[in-house]
């Protein structure tokens, strides 16, 4: 009985939520005090279906540059959090501390004193600069995750394949890479998450010319039309975890097909 | 390892950190005491300073970023601990399905935002469902809890970003906790209550340090859930930042940046403290 209070609990907290998204999204005239609406239309996909080409350029941009995101903060990473997880020096606790820093202070803090060098450097309003910037937020996360990762994979894999001839290159990429992918997709998923549901800072640096999914959405949330907004929302559920089942799906083949598991 | 070769492995990561992130602290601290504003200042070095700290106004706002930081994280903190403990409880079958508790850490702050909007709003299901349930008869008498002054909408947006998250923190320790430890208090006559708060919270006890901390640094400095949700006054200090950044005089912007100057220390300041804290934990326990 308890049990199923537990799971009724976090259906009413966290389900809920999204039950109603998709039911105002069908019946843009759901008014109080009716708690169930009255009538249904298609009205909000009409007006989806019509600015479709905004909606998807948005969309796919914000994709472009979370994925970006990804790429930067793992580049950015990789190397440093071999040297965290394997060797000790004077000054770690401390370097470790301040490197997460840029994920706990607010961004506003550092992004808006920033924005006066991008304007100089001509970074505001493109897509490198908004990269940059997500990335400067997000880095922690990877960082983290591959430190924890190559903790966990230890240092015998790379000893090993160096001991068979490899070079720095081919040890990186077929040993030490796919055994980190754990990790990587771990620490990825968190940057994406956090990349493609900013909204400030992409609106900081990018200004109006780097089209976003959030940027889309905001100024319809406060709008009348609550079903296109709801509508827009559950599409920001679905893009991610699409991306997530994907990502899982193939992981599991190619760990298959390697005879992994 | 030598030392310039570790420097050189790390490089990749502290070239961008000390450009992009000291480089714009140094930025906003520069521009908060007159130096690089867009337009030439003309007051002292420490006149941001000063006509900040004297406006009661921004005290105000101050007080009000802290008490809705305190509140969620400590309603996050609460919720994810007793959610995250409940849902350990149960069998494995019951435990797969409790994974929709993810569903809000991919919605992002704005559509959270909006979840509340739809809700809590004078218009909402809430207030729809207290209208059939009879205990209201119009719109009007359903309290105006997102404009109350008290910041309640943005609590409730916070709290419901913050509660998953708290709760993973907690389940990835929770995971590694042998549950024949609660049967073995149970059997030396320890109740529910005594089992949760001696056996099982200590343990935890790390991640909920670290999950109130990030939760109320965030609810503190964020500014996509405020700018949805917030009242005029007092704003959040992020708010009053935004607008005095794009939407005054420019030559007011040492005056923003003396904000997040501000916000910047105090942040710092409570990382600093939390992390002696943690330490001086983690050493206790060690002792034992």
């Amino acid at each position: 009985m308890k049990q199923l209070g537990v799971l009724l609990l976090l259906l009413v907290l966290f389900v809920l939520p999204v039950i109603v998204l998709g039911l105002t999204s069908l019946a843009p005239g759901w008014r109080f005090p009716d708690l169930w609406p009255r009538t249904f239309s298609l009205a909000g996909l009409d007006y989806l279906l019509k600015n479709q080409e905004r909606i998807l350029v948005s969309l796919g941009s914000s994709c472009l540059f979370s994925l970006m995101t990804v790429l930067t903060t793992c580049g950015m990473c990789l190397a440093p959090a071999a040297v965290f997880a394997r060797f000790a020096f004077p000054g770690k606790t401390l370097l470790e501390g301040l490197l997460l820093t840029p994920a706990l202070v607010p961004p506003m803090t550092f992004a808006m004193g920033l924005h006066f060098l991008f304007i100089k450097f001509s970074l505001s309003d493109t897509m490198p600069g908004v990269v940059l910037i997500l990335s400067m937020f997000s880095y922690p996360y990877m960082f983290r995750a591959l430190v924890a990762g190559f903790q966990n994979m230890g240092q015998e894999y790379e000893i090993c394949a160096r001991n068979l001839g490899a070079g720095n290159l081919r040890t990186l990429l077929s040993v030490e890479l796919p055994l980190l992918l754990p990790a990587l997709i771990a620490g990825g998923s968190v940057v994406f998450l956090v990349a493609f549901s900013e909204y400030f800072l992409v609106f900081l640096i990018g200004g109006g010319s780097v089209p976003s999914f959030t940027g889309t959405l905001f100024p319809l949330l406060s709008s009348s039309n609550r079903a296109l907004a709801s509508i827009l929302t559950l599409v920001f559920l679905f893009v991610p975890v699409c991306l997530f089942l994907t990502l899982d799906t193939i992981l599991v083949r190619v760990y298959r097909r390697r005879g992994l598991i | 390892m030598k030392s310039a070769k570790l420097l050189l492995r790390l490089s990749p990561l502290l070239i961008p950190y000390l450009i992009l992130f000291c480089g714009g602290v140094f930025l906003t601290v520069g521009q908060s005491l007159g130096f690089l504003t867009p337009l030439p200042y003309t007051g002292g070095t420490f006149e941001a300073y000063t006509q900040l700290f004297s406006d009661p106004h921004f005290l105000a706002s101050f007080l009000f970023s802290l008490q809705v930081a305190l509140a969620s994280a400590l309603l996050s903190v609460t919720a994810g601990t007793l959610l995250a403990y409940w849902v350990w409880k149960l069998p494995q079958r019951l435990q797969t399905a409790a994974i929709v508790y993810k569903i809000p850490l991919i919605l992002p702050h704005i559509a959270v935002a909006f979840v509340v909007l739809i809700f809590w709003s004078r218009s909402g299901i809430v207030a729809s469902l207290a209208h059939s349930l009879g205990l209201i008869d119009a719109m009007q008498e359903f309290p105006n809890l997102l404009y109350s002054g008290w910041g309640l909408g943005m609590i409730l947006a916070y709290s419901l970003k913050g509660t998953p998250f708290a709760m993973l923190l907690i389940m990835a320790l929770l995971l590694r906790f042998d549950s024949r430890q609660i049967q073995a208090a149970y059997m030396l006559g320890a109740s529910r209550l005594q089992t949760f708060f001696r056996v099982v919270l200590p343990r935890i006890a790390p991640a909920m340090q670290t999950g109130f901390i990030i939760l109320f640094l965030y609810s503190f400095g964020a500014f996509d859930i405020p700018y949805l949700l917030s009242e005029s006054r007092p704003g959040m200090l992020s708010v009053n930042v935004y607008n005095l950044y794009f939407k005054r005089d420019l030559a007011r912007r040492p005056e923003a940046m003396a904000m997040l100057t501000f916000m910047f220390c105090f942040a710092v300041l409570l990382i600093v403290a939390y992390s002696k804290i943690v330490n001086r934990l983690e050493d206790a326990e060690r002792k034992i």
